[in-house]
This record gives C-alpha cells, structure tokens and sequence, in this order.
C-alpha cells in the first residue's frame, strides 16, 4: 500500500515517535518516545486504538498534505486546527481525502502535539521501535526532526494496540509532585527546602532531553563533587555545578553524575512537558504510595 | 580497589524504577556485586520487572506498577540479596581492541603522560600492561567504561569539555578508559582511537561489548 503525507511546514522538533524503544538501558540507549504519552494515547484512542506511530510536533504546529485517503487523529495541548481551510475540531478524527491540506496552527497552550493516523508509518523498526531519539540522532525519519519537503511513507493498515486514554495535561496552578531524589540526602536541610518553597520558572531552553528552569540561584553551591554516574530516568531534576536545575524528559542521557535532587511523578510529567517557557512551578513531594495512586487515576 | 562493601540499599528512582545500589562511589567490589546481581536477576527475573539495567555501582529495576507493588518487589529483592554469597563472577569474554595512541588521534596523550611523570611510550605500554574489564555501558550507546588502571594511572578529567569527538574515541581518566560508540562531547582526556565501534543499530543486541568482559587494548599496527 502507498499513501503517506508531504510536510509543508514543520515547526522545529517534529518527530516520529510511538510509545518508546524500551529495554535498551543497559545499552546506553533511553527509550524516547511521546514527551506527552497521555497525548499520544489520546489520539490513538480516537481511532479505536486501531493508530500508527505519531508525528509529534512542537509549539508551531505542522502542516502537512494528505497523499492519499486516511484516517488521522489530532490531540495534545491546545492547537487550531484546519483542512483546505476549514476549521475543524481539536482533539477529533477525520477522514483525508489525497490532496487534503492539513493545517495545525500555534493555540492556547501546550508545547506538544500529536497526529497519529491510520496506517503505520513505514520508517524502520530500530531495536524495536520507530521512536525518535532526537539526543542520539537514532531511530524514526533517518534520526532526525522532521522538514519541510519530507515525504513521510504509510505501510499496513495500523495495528490495534491498546485503546487506553491518557491523563489531562491541562494547564492548572497545581504545584508538580516529586519524590525525593536519589541524591536528595546529599542537599542540606535548608536547600531542600528552598526547593518546596520555591517557584521556578519554564526557561526557554527546553527539548526532548530536557528543560532547563530559570531562577536556579536556589542552589548556589550544589556543586557535589565526585558523584559515581548513576542510572537516569525521565522526569528526574538534576542540579548543575552552577546551580541550574534540569528536569530530564524522554531522550535523556541513560546515566549522568549531576546530583539529583527529586523525580517528577508519572502522573504529573506529562502536565510537566505542556509547560511553556515563562511559565512558573512548584514542586511538592509526596510519597511513592502517594506517587502509585495518582498514577493508578491517571492511566 | 578493596573497599569494603556497604550492605545494598534499594531506593525508588520515580514511581516506575528501583535502584538496588551497592556503592555511592565507584569501586571494584560494588561494581562486580552490581553485576553479578544483574545477571541472577537476568536468569531468574521477579514477576512484574520489566528491565534490568546494570550500572557502575548499582542496578536499575523498571517495573509495572500494575503487576507488582513496589514494597513487594522491594521485598524479594532484599531476600535474594540476602541469600548471596559474594560468588565469585563468572569470567566473562575477552575483547583484542587495538588502539591508534597519541597524534592526532589522542590530543591529550602527551599531556596526560606528563601529567603522570611518564613519557607518552611508557604510558601507552603501562595504559597496555593488563587486561581491564568492562564495569558498564552508559552515558550514551555504546560507550563503555573499563577498569581499573594502577594508582599510577589516576588522572582526573580535565577542567574543560571537549567538542564532540568521533566514535571509537579512546578515553582516558579517573583510572579507567573508556571508548565512545557515537559521536559526544567529553571531558576526559582523548588518548587515541579505534576502529572498533561498539554500537551496530540494526543489530540485537546492539552491542558487542558486556559488562564483565575483560579488553585486552593493545597499540594498533604493532
């Protein structure tokens, strides 16, 4: 089967991502996938579960031209949406006619957002996955973001895969929970509380590795010296030598020697992702009993 | 490196992660229990882990939470790592890697020589002396790190971070070398490079190169 879609415009960091490339650790690999998961699974849910891998675009949105008939889903933040200049709605399914001009456009909120469609999307599997890991340059369309003038190819009818939704990202004041870190014992009393206390704001060096917050002057000497490299998973906050807090997202380094000082929760990542730069957080530990129930409420 | 070992704690890493850690420091006895508790749990997993991950000095356990309550895996971790004897590791294979020292393939090989009061020639046959083994890949694919060089051998990394240097770059610094598998910044020193690269995509599994394996680094076309 043929068919596929021409990008006419990709903003910066549009991506081929499906659910992520895991097991890979021990091979110095992190698994990637959708920076927003309950985003993406939306947009699979929209099809009945019967959804490709995704096109993950960022804050400017995409647009693309339909080859061919198929199926496509859009979710994640809050995007305008049109097709040959007709409004539709956000967060739907539509049929695309060949021909087809999809337009995505920059709305109220968010920095991700998804279209998974139909068909699969006929890039490789690497180690499994057809995830971008844009960190590595491994994986999806050639290891690389997406640009204008690429033909994105369709294989086989996609799959049904689970047809479970996802949490809501919506923005809310609510403050991030975290659990403590692996290296939290190693901040002082009074840093660790600075962080509670605290709101950070969203810089705008943010990306699928991670997102740097601004106001780190919380943390004048975390410089901790001599960490063994350890393990890193996403939504961990590591600290840098001059005091600069990071919130490591999907394509981290699998290990790192920052001192870490908390770890988003699973529940909360995804609203975490949608945050954009000048934006301000709070992060609010809880308990991992506390972590797994939330998490539990969201899936 | 005979440091005493620190009985093992397991911290949540996230909701989604155990690290079961024998060390908060690199060394040689932590790093080999790390290991050898990798591969008793590769052959004999506890239901509901999903990957296993061993690093320097720990193990990483990712587990679903709706097949398996941390505490309980919590558990059963504490009751296999409390029937361990400290077995000896069983060897692993033994890897020929030769290396194109110094020139423009190892900038800091002549610094890093002088550093240590050796000339670049006594450093690359000290650096050659015995095999090292491999303590994990991390840190990007592919990139192993080797251990454990002589105290005569202990450089710390330098003050400045390099550009991205080429894969197969051989590294070198706090008594270890380490080889890159894809392109990445570093700041350890760059004391030659080889052609073997340990990071092949579209291969299962990726790498050729295990933790617990032994390198024998020799100094190529000799």
């Amino acid at each position: 089967m043929s068919g596929g879609i021409t990008v006419l415009r990709a903003g910066p960091l549009a991506t081929i991502q499906d659910a992520g490339r895991f097991g890979m650790l021990r091979y110095g690999i992190a698994a990637s996938g959708p920076m927003v998961r309950g985003a993406f699974a939306a947009a699979g849910a929209l099809l009945g579960g019967r959804a490709g891998a995704a096109i993950e675009f960022t804050r400017t949105g995409l647009d693309f031209r339909a080859e061919g008939e198929v199926e496509a889903a859009f979710s994640g933040g809050a995007f305008s949406l049109s097709v040959n200049g007709e409004a539709r709605d956000w967060n739907s399914a539509l049929q695309l006619a060949a021909g087809d001009l999809v337009r995505v456009a920059p709305g109220a909120w968010g920095n991700y957002g998804y279209v998974r469609f139909g068909r699969e999307i006929a890039v490789p599997l690497l180690l499994g996955s057809r995830a971008t890991n844009s960190t590595v340059g491994l994986g999806g369309f050639g290891g690389r973001a997406l640009v204008t003038g690429d033909r994105v190819p369709f294989g086989d009818a996609a799959e049904q895969g689970g047809a479970e939704g996802g949490g809501s990202a919506t923005p809310s004041d609510a403050p991030v929970r975290v659990i403590w870190g692996l290296h939290a014992d190693l901040f002082p009393g009074a840093m660790r509380q600075l962080f509670v206390d605290k709101s950070f704001e969203i810089s705008t060096r943010l990306d699928r590795m991670g997102v740097r917050l601004a106001r780190g002057e919380t943390f004048p000497q975390a410089g901790i010296l001599s960490l063994v490299s350890d393990a890193v998973v996403p939504g961990d906050i590591q600290i840098l030598g001059d005091g600069t807090p990071i919130v490591l997202m999907r394509d981290h380094q699998p290990t790192g020697g920052y001192p870490r000082i908390a770890t988003v929760i699973s529940a909360d990542l995804d609203r975490f992702a949608q945050m954009r730069p000048g934006s301000l957080v709070r992060f609010e530990p809880v308990t991992l009993t506390h972590a797994l129930a939330a998490g539990k409420a969201a899936r | 490196m005979s440091e005493p070992l620190m009985l093992p704690t397991i911290v949540p890493l996230g909701d989604r992660a155990l690290l079961v850690r024998f060390g908060t420091s690199l060394g040689e006895r932590a790093n080999r229990a790390a290991v050898a508790f990798a591969r008793r749990l590769d052959d004999a997993a506890p239901e509901g882990i999903e990957e296993i991950d061993p690093n320097l000095v720990s193990v990483l356990l990712r587990y679903d939470p709706d097949r398996i309550d941390p505490a309980r895996l919590a558990g059963e971790l504490r009751l296999m790592l409390s029937l361990a004897e400290e077995e000896p590791e069983t060897p692993g294979r033994t890897h020929a890697i030769a290396v194109h020292f110094g020139g423009e393939d190892g900038p800091d090989l002549d610094a890093a020589a002088e550093a240590l009061g050796m000339s670049p020639s006594q450093f690359v046959a000290a650096h050659n002396a015995a095999p090292l083994r491999v303590l994990t890949t991390g840190f990007a694919p592919g990139f192993v790190y080797c251990g454990f060089h002589p105290k005569t051998l202990n450089l710390p990394r330098r003050t400045e971070v390099r550009g991205r240097v080429p894969a197969g770059t051989v590294l070198f610094a706090a008594g270890q070398t380490a080889i890159t598998a894809t392109p990445i910044p570093t700041g350890w020193h760059v004391i030659g490079r080889t052609d073997f690269i340990n990071f092949v995509p579209d291969r299962s599994p990726p790498t050729i190169l295990a933790e617990g394996d032994l390198i024998a680094f020799s100094e190529a076309g000799r």
